[in-house]
């Protein structure tokens, strides 16, 4: 029992990471309502930016933050204007289909400018525990829980509270009707699109300082975490994200602890499957799916 | 105050609209009648830019808006509803219509007040709309959960959120009973008073005949008739085109 609650508490936290990048994707999907495969790498991009900063410069841990969380903006920005800005609303495929080139495109890029593969990156607290009873966690997991975690309550925040806010929830329900009202849709998914990003460049940082290393595969890690993560939480749904997250985490610690480490991504698979075998929008997207599906046997 | 001027929207081979020009008024209620796919509502699309004009020019205040993006044309002034309700459902009542605050006085607040507000710069200019729309006991409520007169009624509302110059109103009549009919004139006719100018789309011949000052009859996209509502009653080619065969 006190195994099984260590491997959640750890499981927390690395969760609060994938809950982060969850938020990003569910963000993207909700307003866009198309994938953005290339969300993984453009993180992987802000990340080695960090690492540059880091490398070249010696900077500090805030500025390296900042240099990540820039980078995976600069490059989101580039993917929206290329893959879905310039494409037709109505080719979501196509779309998809050209954020994948994309993202071959950053992989090489990177790869050409950082030919070595593994790089450091600086550790947040690094080898210091955290004990309280009879559980402990390291000091870096904590960190990373509680930057997490601000980062979603102003998420929510900016969601939930304000007229931008607003105004990308009703890009997400209905884009024709909210350019009617007067909103400029182009510019509230650019700008979602830059938060989604931003959140994503975050979390890179958070889980590269925990990993203390980046490697160009950390795109495709990435988008996997994310993706998986979403869509246990429901697609489009940003609680659903949240909980998503935190569930992933938490079944992989303790499929890492009771059936070893070569199992641990299997187990994220089961369980996704399991999810959308019984609720096929997701834990918290089943109500948004079944209003979609009434809207639309309604016309 | 509105100007189209040979406003023409071909769909392949179909002339949904074929050069159109009419004119309406400052403070005016405008009726634009005519029989199912007579291109009324592709007028109201083509003002809106909802699709792209094939030709022609929309003037609005003397300022050119032809094929300008949806949220420009609310900038200038005018906002529309919808023949089929297109509220926000997800979002409560009061929501919808701080969603639609787009108004020149509110864009002027800035980047930060406006998009990072909290929305109580607007609350009393809500509320107005709400006790105008008879809603301010539904305010928290989720737009999906309300009775399809209230829908229509919140549309409106959303509509006027913006303070615009010129409201389109694309069938608001569509689906009520004779009581929603003659609160729905009654509220058409407050608007006017307010100095509103408005387009009015409709079926419901008594509403239109009723409420108006001026209507066009369109037939195959094309204008046939205009004039005042006692002068569209009588004419010959009207009667032929549309009042002989529909439901009047």
């Amino acid at each position: 029992m006190a195994d099984f609650l260590q491997n959640c508490l750890d499981g927390i936290a690395t969760g609060a990471a994938y809950a982060l990048l969850a938020l990003g994707f569910t963000l993207i999907f909700g307003v866009l309502r198309r994938l953005n495969l290339s969300y993984g790498p453009s993180i992987m991009a802000g990340v080695f930016a960090g690492t540059a900063l880091y490398m070249g410069f010696n900077a500090g841990l805030a500025e390296i933050a900042i240099a990540t969380v820039i980078g995976a903006v600069v490059v989101g920005a580039y993917i929206e204007r290329l893959c879905f800005w310039a494409i037709r609303k109505d080719m979501a495929v196509a779309s998809m289909v050209s954020s994948f080139v994309i993202w071959m495109q950053i992989e090489e890029a990177v790869t050409l400018l950082f030919p070595d593969r593994t790089y450091a990156f600086p550790g947040i607290l690094a080898d210091a525990v955290v004990e309280f009873g009879p559980f402990f966690l390291r000091a870096s997991s904590l960190a990373m829980l509680a930057i997490a975690a601000i980062a979603v309550l102003g998420l929510l925040a900016l969601i939930y509270r304000t007229h931008f806010g607003l105004a990308v929830r009703a890009v997400s329900e209905n884009p024709e009707a909210a350019r009617v009202a007067g909103v400029n849709t182009g510019l509230v998914t650019f700008l979602a699109f830059a938060c989604a990003s931003a959140l994503g460049g975050l979390a890179g940082f958070l889980i590269a300082a925990g990993d203390q290393q980046i490697t160009p595969l950390f795109g495709l890690w990435a988008t996997f975490k994310g993706l998986i993560a979403m869509m246990l939480g429901g697609m489009g749904s940003i609680p659903g994200a949240v909980l998503g997250g935190l569930l992933l985490g938490v079944v992989e610690a303790n499929a890492l602890w009771y059936l070893g480490v070569e199992t641990r991504d299997l187990v994220a698979y089961m369980l996704l499957f399991v999810v959308l075998t019984f609720r096929p929008g997701g834990l918290m997207g089943q109500a948004a799916l079944m209003a979609r599906r009434a809207a639309e046997s309604r016309v | 105050m509105l100007e189209l001027h040979g406003l023409s929207k071909h769909f392949g081979g179909v002339r949904a609209v074929d050069d159109l020009s009419l004119t309406v008024n400052q403070g005016e209620i405008f009726g634009l009648i005519g029989p199912n796919g007579s291109g009324k509502s592709t007028t109201v699309n083509l003002v809106c830019g909802v699709f792209p004009t094939t030709s022609g020019a929309v003037l609005f205040e003397g300022q050119d808006i032809t094929d300008a993006p949806s949220h420009r044309v609310v900038a200038a002034g005018i906002t529309r509803t919808f023949q089929n309700i297109r509220l926000f459902g997800d979002l409560t009542v009061w929501q919808n219509l701080w969603v639609a605050q787009n108004s020149a006085e509110e864009r002027s607040r800035g980047w930060f007040g406006r998009w990072l507000g909290g929305g109580q710069s607007g609350r009393g200019d809500a509320d107005e709309l709400l006790k105008f729309a008879g809603l301010e006991h539904r305010s928290g409520e989720l737009a999906r959960n309300l009775a399809f007169g209230e829908q229509r009624r919140l549309e409106m509302a959303r509509a006027l959120a913006a303070r615009p110059k010129l409201l389109l109103l694309d069938e608001p009549a569509a689906g009520m009973n004779a009581e929603e009919v003659s609160q729905l004139a009654d509220r058409i006719r407050a608007l006017r008073r307010y100095g509103m100018t408005i387009l009015l789309v409709e079926h419901v011949m008594e509403l239109v005949m009723g409420v108006t000052d001026r209507i066009a009859v369109l037939n195959f996209g094309q204008k046939i008739a205009e004039g005042a509502p006692a002068e569209i009653r009588e004419d010959p080619a009207v009667r032929t085109a549309y009042l002989g065969t529909a439901d009047a």
